[in-house]
């Protein structure tokens, strides 16, 4: 047992890195008593030490503790994906006014953040239901108090509690799937379940099937609720609006991947049969989720475009757009072949960069002007050229047309959806939801240049050469991944190992 | 009928019975009340499964803390008896509707599913001592880990509840 334990340790580097970090930003408010915010220093710098550990893991197709936690290229994919977006939101965070304004409290912001990304890392390689739960439970509970940290805005205490109120429903849901999962299978770590399953205990037709159904919904009623796929999506809109919007611009990515990452793995794991040759998934006789999950994505990505045509508040829109984006990743699961992961995979990095890009300009713009009603955006493009530019790059990769990254990412997905037959549909109505997704996309871009603000509102706005780095930084890749993205290719494409037993 | 499954449905009438109160009483204390006699029921459930470290814990974490915590605070509010707690009756007829179609649907998986049976070993005296090895051999990082989620679930209480 010893031997099992120095082993597993030694390939949890990075987690073990930010447990610590955890607890030393919770304790380095005591010492900083004069200077709150440099708590995101010591955040940051454990992040950093994370980000170089995570090498350590690369290449290793294992698991850990028994089989509670894989540590497999498909993982630490997701990892890279976590941290990096961490890394830039602490940025984010240390430059935001609204977490400056309320620094009283920074220390345990910044421990929080540490925690959600901990309980991320957790979910990419949890292969036991339990764990499954555990680390889905320490991100939203991280992620509860993060979107109600500003306690003096009536719009984030209500937040908090609406997203603890959805939370605690879903997670309800999703233990009793659990439970009958293990009542069915006596199982808790997916690789046992899938065995259990290939003997034929649980044949279609039978009312044991019924009961694995209706546990598989229920399971999916807990992924769903972190990736807000319909009909889990409710608390999306206002815990998106409301929370701060370094937090928003976090959930909306990396708590997202966490979520794929965790729903691919069971998906692929508890019902695979073999992997053949090409990628594609055969899985266990009848064990077909793909239609369940073709209807969950057809409703995720056109609730989340038509409502997102009716708003006014930016962040409210970036909330349903990215319930939408969603909706399409979800595409690439349907596929179920090695493929069609891959998809997903280049999907989020295109995705990272763009919409952490276009919550940046709203954050700083925001901060300038005291708004995020999509009208106070008139004029935007005379009145601060460079960061409406950058506005528009990322608008234009959000719809999805080239030359930018989120074309790349929309391809690929569509490639995928296209190579698997009788889904020509779906991939229609992917088509369809992208081009509702131009007219409000384009509705921000149009008040940015072809609209003049009110006179007292054309000013030009000045920005730091900080704050225009800062949206170069993301605004540069979302061009340049458009044109060249090879590299990510090939990266994703050795990143779909999952580690089988 | 065997003496165990009388005991079996003496608590399960318990259980059944004191959660009904708690939920269809208007007065909070005698719904905090009961829900001590629906705690017992689960407890005295998990004996005659030989869960015997499950009953105590029940025991000592929900009637002890839990419950006298919670009676505790119902007390020590304003107004106790006579609070409009319950926000009345409220869309009856889907509430109905969706209620008993999920509970058909559970009663069908209840009964009609073959579930996975495991074998019991009948010398198994005391589960304490296997389920603490099993704490820190076969679960040690759910273990662990769940020791991160109470404390950052600690911390976050104590973070809401401050001062504004």
């Amino acid at each position: 047992m010893n031997e099992i334990i120095q082993s597993s340790l030694s390939l949890l580097w990075p987690e073990l890195t930010l447990t610590v970090t955890f607890i030393l930003t919770l304790f380095s408010q005591f010492a900083l008593r004069k200077a709150p915010m440099h708590s995101g220093y010591v955040a940051l710098a454990g992040f950093l030490l994370a980000f170089l550990l995570l090498g350590t893991q690369g290449g290793s197709d294992a698991s850990v503790f028994g089989v509670m936690l894989a540590v497999d290229p498909f993982a630490v994919f997701f990892k890279y994906l976590i941290i990096i977006s961490g890394i830039l939101v602490l940025g984010f965070s240390l430059q935001s006014e609204e977490i400056r304004n309320n620094a009283e409290h920074a220390g345990e912001y910044f421990a929080f953040l540490t925690s959600m990304t901990l309980g991320m890392f957790l979910m990419a390689g949890a292969s036991n239901l339990l764990m499954m739960y555990l680390s889905i439970e320490l991100v939203s509970l991280s992620s509860y108090v993060l979107s109600g940290y500003l306690r003096n805005v009536e719009r984030s205490n209500e937040a908090a509690l609406k997203y603890v109120i959805f939370g605690a429903v879903s997670s309800g849901l999703m233990l009793y799937g659990i439970s009958l999962i293990y009542g069915l299978t006596g199982a808790l770590d997916i690789y046992s379940m899938r065995d259990v399953l290939a003997t034929g205990a649980v044949m279609p037709g039978s009312w044991a099937f019924a009961t694995l159904v209706a546990a598989v919904i229920l399971i999916i009623g807990g992924f769903g609720y972190k990736i807000s796929a319909v009909p889990f999506h409710y608390w999306t809109p206002d815990v998106y609006e409301g929370a701060p919007i370094t937090i928003t611009a976090y959930l909306s990515v990396a708590s997202k991947a966490a979520g794929f990452a965790i729903m691919i793995r069971f998906f692929k794991v508890a019902f695979l049969n073999t992997v053949s040759a090409d990628g594609a998934w055969e899985v266990l006789a009848g064990m077909n989720w793909e239609l369940i999950i073709a209807v969950i994505s057809v409703l995720t990505m056109t609730l989340g475009n038509l409502v997102a045509l009716w708003q006014d508040n930016l962040k409210r829109m970036l909330a349903y757009s990215s319930i939408a984006h969603a909706g399409y990743m979800l595409m690439g699961l349907v596929v179920a072949t090695d493929n069609g992961i891959a998809a997903i995979m280049v999907y989020f990095v295109m995705y990272l960069i763009m919409n952490l890009g276009a919550f940046y300009v709203v954050m700083v713009v925001a901060q300038k002007t005291g708004s995020e009603d999509i009208d106070d955006y008139r004029g935007l493009a005379y009145r601060a050229p460079w960061v409406a530019g950058a506005m528009a790059i990322f608008l234009v990769s959000l719809t999805g047309l080239p030359p930018t990254a989120g074309f790349i990412g929309k391809l690929w997905i569509f490639a995928a959806v296209l190579s698997k037959p009788g889904f020509v549909w779906l991939a229609i109505i992917g088509v369809i939801n992208s081009v509702i997704s131009l007219y409000y996309y384009a509705r921000v871009f149009r008040n940015m240049y072809l609209r003049q603000g009110d006179e007292e509102k054309a000013q030009p706005i000045l920005f730091g050469s900080r704050t225009i780095a800062g949206s170069l930084i993301f605004a540069v890749p979302t061009i340049v991944f458009g044109l060249y993205f090879g590299p990510i290719l090939e990266w994703a494409k050795n990143s779909v190992t999952l580690f089988l037993r | 009928m065997e003496l165990t499954d009388i005991i079996f449905y003496i608590f399960a009438l318990v259980t059944i019975g004191s959660a009904m109160i708690v939920v269809f009483s208007r007065n909070l204390v005698y719904s905090a009340f009961s829900l001590m006699f629906t705690f017992l029921g689960v407890a005295g459930l998990y004996v005659l499964l030989l869960a015997d470290f499950l009953a105590v814990t029940q025991l000592m974490i929900y009637v002890g803390g839990i419950l006298v915590l919670m009676i505790f605070g119902v007390m020590l509010t304003h107004r106790v008896v006579n609070v409009e707690i319950s926000s009345g009756a409220m869309r009856v007829i889907p509430a109905t509707i969706v209620v008993g179609v999920f509970l058909g649907t559970l009663l069908l998986v209840l009964t009609r599913t073959k579930w996975m049976v495991m074998e019991g070993s009948p010398d198994v005296i005391g589960t304490t001592s296997m389920i603490g090895t099993a704490l820190v051999t076969d679960y040690l990082l759910p273990f662990e880990v769940s020791g991160v989620v109470l404390l950052v679930a600690i911390v976050a209480a104590a973070f809401m509840a401050r001062k504004r």
